[in-house]
């Protein structure tokens, strides 16, 4: 318990900090920075919203302590300010409804890409040298070498424009309504198909990689030996004693791997036009909507907090020599 | 360092790596006699597909994407070899002395690097990109180095950790060297493979990183390099319209660039740690197996 | 002897090296009668780990045995075992404690599971049989059954290295090997392991290969002794022989290096 108290409280400080730096930023810019980002948001802001676009950053009469710790309040009641491209809606409105299909893509994805990853890692490690093992490996190094960027243009202008299979835009056909039904479903899956797949194109060769070379940096283990020497199975030493060991290793570098899987599922959306966070950034980007690239970064940063917590508690879970901890 | 070498001058994956590699920095430096060119000059008319005038087509306000490819070149490599650099220079000296000085040095490098990991580092990277403007790529490759160190320390650490109880470590503290000394003849010179696999991972991540804040609007729309051209084939809708070269082409050098490098990486893995070489006896064994040699 | 139990003949040994090969073990014979506890000593790296492999059959590339080799136990050849055969030979017929005391216990399942897939596999038994059998096997060696639902970091060394002990009398079978048992563990424990080993091998009338650095143990525990010097059988005799009229130079000299045996007899 005290372990996973001691995370939490580190977590809370990698937030505060994320916070922290999201206070400073406009701080630094030279000039005035709101009348600055007033003006590069183009002309047609009303004049109230240059009030609002002061409280959102902070800027409250009194020393800069007293800002800071005014701003701290408004995020922990959760209140990131308003948007600008989208005024008078509040960041945290913005940015909700996106999160939804970017915690949907991101989760599934690195549920599906990590299952796959991690068996053909324990494969290949188990068969080493074997022509599965070099087909893996190879593909692997392929994998992880081409950036997400690159994956996603590729795969949309394959199967999004040349053949026409899939949807190149949209969570789900615009003209259904959301609803609990068959067909919003089935929409919704048709369109989320290709981003997902190209995510788990992006993320499998990453974890086969992990879980293969700590498969084999532990088959010379004296239990492993051990297991064969029992005269059990083949497959029941590979995955009671060796991958079930190897795992452990494997969903701790998950913890790192989630801010790369985060980048891969941002780029992922731009380029499927997909409405998750990535796209609403992209969007924000271009018309330089200050507020709500500010609250991304929050919102991510609590996501991959989440996401490391998640992390921690299996790692707790699945490893007996932990058990006191929890 | 003489073993490292020696081992990945035999190693297939290295030579591959390598040659990709040498391609493309001598594409790089060779650009303006292999194309005639400006990269950035309106050479012909709008989303011309590949010919003999134009190899690769033209932008949508027809510059030549050949020569935007090769002078681009450059610049992904600039930015990737300098902020790769820069993350490997800070990741290595903050590991080394965190691992070596322990104590309050330690936890308080400890703390940050751990601090660092937890935040992600691709929207981070995009709100102080937002902040700064538009980010030329020498900006892009100064804040990669100053935001992204933080794996590159962490594994130096540990690394270093173990080291420290070596016997060398101790002598050279027995007879007095300082510090630093030892930090810099003693214990740097052992974490050279380390350094290496830090250093290209992080190239990648720069290259990779930089193509993607661009692409994502954040660099100068006016710097030629390969992200910026994702960026403006994007804006021109160059997939929709059918002038597939205009964003392919870039996606393959980016593609091909990391795929050499990673082939390095993952040669200098090997190398440094035998458990993951399948070395030549592989061969062997399996063509005595087959004769009858031998069996298990 | 007329019908040894474990026969090894000829057996060789390569590690296929790069661009040569590392001859481990060279040319070695030699018998286990039933019943008997037979020593292999030698220094560090001489090939005895690489022997107690091969007869489980657990080696991997690059480990090679030669085409001479033969592991004759009961009179059939170990080596042309089928994959099936192998499966249901190991454990049963020979069984293994491995140098390691610490690391050979699967750390995240339960000391009962490491019986149960041992029993379930070999045996027809039911899942309550398996847990009565484990019991029983973990009394032997002195520790209480309701542990079995522990995990193996919750028991000390020596404690582990008599769980494995157990585990290796669960079939009942008849040739065990130790590699190195008692190494990480420290001298009274060391007696003591060795004390309940030699009481389980009067119950159960299984034989022993023994392998151990140190000889002063060895000539009190073994019947016979063979000594190894970089891959090859040198001395072969009986444990009192080779302590009073060593023949070989090697042996003497490893003799010399041991100046004070543990007097008394142990067993
Ligand atoms: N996988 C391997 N590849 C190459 N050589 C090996 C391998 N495993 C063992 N060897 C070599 O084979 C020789 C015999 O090793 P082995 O483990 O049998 O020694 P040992 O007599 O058991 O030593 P110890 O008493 O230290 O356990 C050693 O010299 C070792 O270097
Ligand atoms: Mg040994």
């Amino acid at each position: 318990m005290a372990f996973l108290f001691r995370r939490l409280g580190f977590y809370l400080a990698a937030f505060v900090a994320a916070a922290t730096i999201n206070f400073f930023l406009p701080r630094l810019m030279p000039g005035d920075p709101v009348q600055i980002m007033f003006s590069s948001a183009g002309a047609e802001l009303p004049p109230e919203s240059l009030q609002s676009l002061k409280l959102t950053f902070g800027f409250v009469d009194g020393p800069l302590w007293q800002q800071y710790i005014t701003y701290l309040g408004s995020i922990f009641t959760g209140d990131l300010g308003r948007s600008i491209k989208y005024f008078p809606a509040p960041v945290t409105a913005v940015l909700g409804q996106a999160l939804v299909w970017t915690v949907g893509l991101m989760g599934i994805a690195t549920v599906i890409s990590f299952t796959i990853g991690s068996l053909l890692g324990v494969l290949a490690a188990w068969r080493r040298g074997s022509a599965f093992d070099v087909i893996v490996s190879v593909g692997a190094i392929f994998a992880t070498s081409v950036p997400a960027v690159v994956t996603s243009l590729i795969v949309v202008f394959v199967f999004g424009f040349t053949l026409g299979w899939f949807p190149s835009g949209y969570a789900a056909d615009p003209r259904l309504d959301p609803a609990f039904s068959l067909q919003y479903i089935g929409s919704v899956l048709y369109h989320g198909f290709l981003p997902m797949v190209t995510l788990c194109a992006v993320l499998t060769g990453g974890f086969a990689v992990t879980m293969r070379n700590n498969m084999i940096n532990l088959l010379g283990e004296d239990y492993v030996v051990m297991g064969r020497a029992k005269g059990l199975s083949d497959h029941h030493v590979m995955i009671w004693y060796a991958a079930r060991n190897a795992l452990l290793p494997t969903v701790s570098s998950l913890a790192i791997a989630i801010g790369t899987i985060l980048g891969g599922s941002l780029v992922t959306e731009v380029v499927f036009n997909y409405p998750g966070l990535g796209n609403i950034l992209y969007q924000a980007i271009l018309a330089r909507d200050y507020p709500v690239i500010q609250g991304q970064l929050l919102i991510m940063t609590a996501t991959m907090l989440i996401a490391n917590f998640i992390v921690d508690v299996s790692y707790v879970l699945l490893d007996p020599r932990l058990k006191g901890a929890l | 360092m003489r073993v490292l070498l020696d081992g990945l001058l035999r190693n297939r994956k290295a030579l591959v790596g390598a040659i990709i590699l040498v391609l493309v920095l001598l594409a790089a430096i060779a650009a303006p006699l292999l194309t005639q060119y400006d990269p950035s000059a309106r050479v012909g008319r709008p989303h011309q597909p590949p010919s003999w005038n134009h190899l690769m087509g033209t932008t949508r306000i027809g510059q030549d994407v050949f020569a935007r490819l090769l002078y681009g070149a450059r610049t992904s490599l600039a930015v990737g070899f300098g902020a790769g650099l820069l993350i490997t220079a800070v990741g290595t000296a903050l590991g080394i002395i965190a691992g070596y000085r322990g104590g309050k040095t330690d936890e308080v490098i400890s703390f940050l690097t751990n601090m660092v990991l937890v935040v992600p580092n691709l929207p981070l990277l995009l709100v102080l990109a937002a902040f700064i403007g538009q980010a030329s790529p020498f900006v892009i490759a100064l804040i990669l180095g100053l935001t992204s160190w933080a794996w590159g320390a962490r594994v130096t650490r540990a690394e270093t950790l173990s080291l420290k109880q070596k016997d060398f470590v101790k002598a050279a503290e027995m007879i007095g060297e300082p510090q630093w000394r030892i930090m810099t003849f003693e214990i740097f010179p052992n974490l050279i493979s380390i350094v290496g696999i830090n250093f290209i991972g992080s190239v990648i991540f720069a290259i990779i990183t930089e193509a993607t804040l661009e692409f994502l609007g954040l660099g100068d729309p006016r710097a030629i390099s390969w992200g910026t051209m994702l960026y403006n084939a994007q804006k021109a809708s160059a997939l929709s319209v059918g002038a597939w070269w205009e964003i392919l082409i870039p996606c393959f050098a980016l593609a091909l660039l990391g795929l050499g490098m990673s082939l390095l990486n993952f040669a200098i893995d090997e190398v440094a740690n035998p458990r993951l070489r399948t070395g030549n006896w592989r061969d062997r064994w399996i063509l005595l197996a087959r004769s009858g040699e031998g069996r298990l | 002897m007329n019908h040894p139990l474990l026969s090894v003949k000829n057996l060789t040994i390569d590690y296929i090296g790069d661009r040569k090969d590392f001859r481990a073990v060279d040319d070695v014979s030699f018998d286990i009668a039933p019943g008997e506890v037979f020593g292999l000593a030698g220094e560090s790296g001489c090939g005895k780990s690489t022997i107690a492999f091969a007869i489980s059959r657990l080696h991997k590339p690059p480990a090679l045995i030669r085409r001479q080799s033969k592991i004759l136990l009961n009179g059939r050849d170990v080596l042309d075992l089928t994959p099936q055969a192998l499966a249901a030979f190991r454990w049963r017929e020979v069984a293994m404690v491995f140098q390691s005391a610490m690391n050979s216990l699967n750390p995240v399942s339960r000391i009962g599971d490491q019986f149960h897939d041992v029993l379930m596999s070999h045996t027809t038994m039911t899942k309550a049989q398996a847990r009565e059998r484990a019991a029983e096997m973990l009394r032997l060696v002195d520790i209480s059954p309701d542990r079995l639902r522990d995990y193996p970091h919750q028991f000390s060394g020596g404690m582990r290295q008599r769980i494995v002990i157990a585990i290796c009398m669960a079939l009942d079978p008849k040739l065990v090997i130790m590699d190195e048992p008692t190494t990480a563990l420290d001298v009274v424990v060391q007696r003591e392991i060795l004390q309940r080993i030699n009481d389980l091998r009067r119950t159960f009338g299984f034989s022993v290969l023994f392998i151990t650095h140190d000889l002063g143990l060895m000539v009190q525990f073994c019947d016979r002794i063979g000594i190894m010097l970089a891959g090859r059988l040198v001395e072969e005799n009986a444990a009192e022989a080779i302590f009073q009229t060593p023949g070989h130079d090697y042996t003497k000299k490893l003799w010399s290096s041991f100046p004070s045996l543990h007097g008394g007899a142990l067993l």
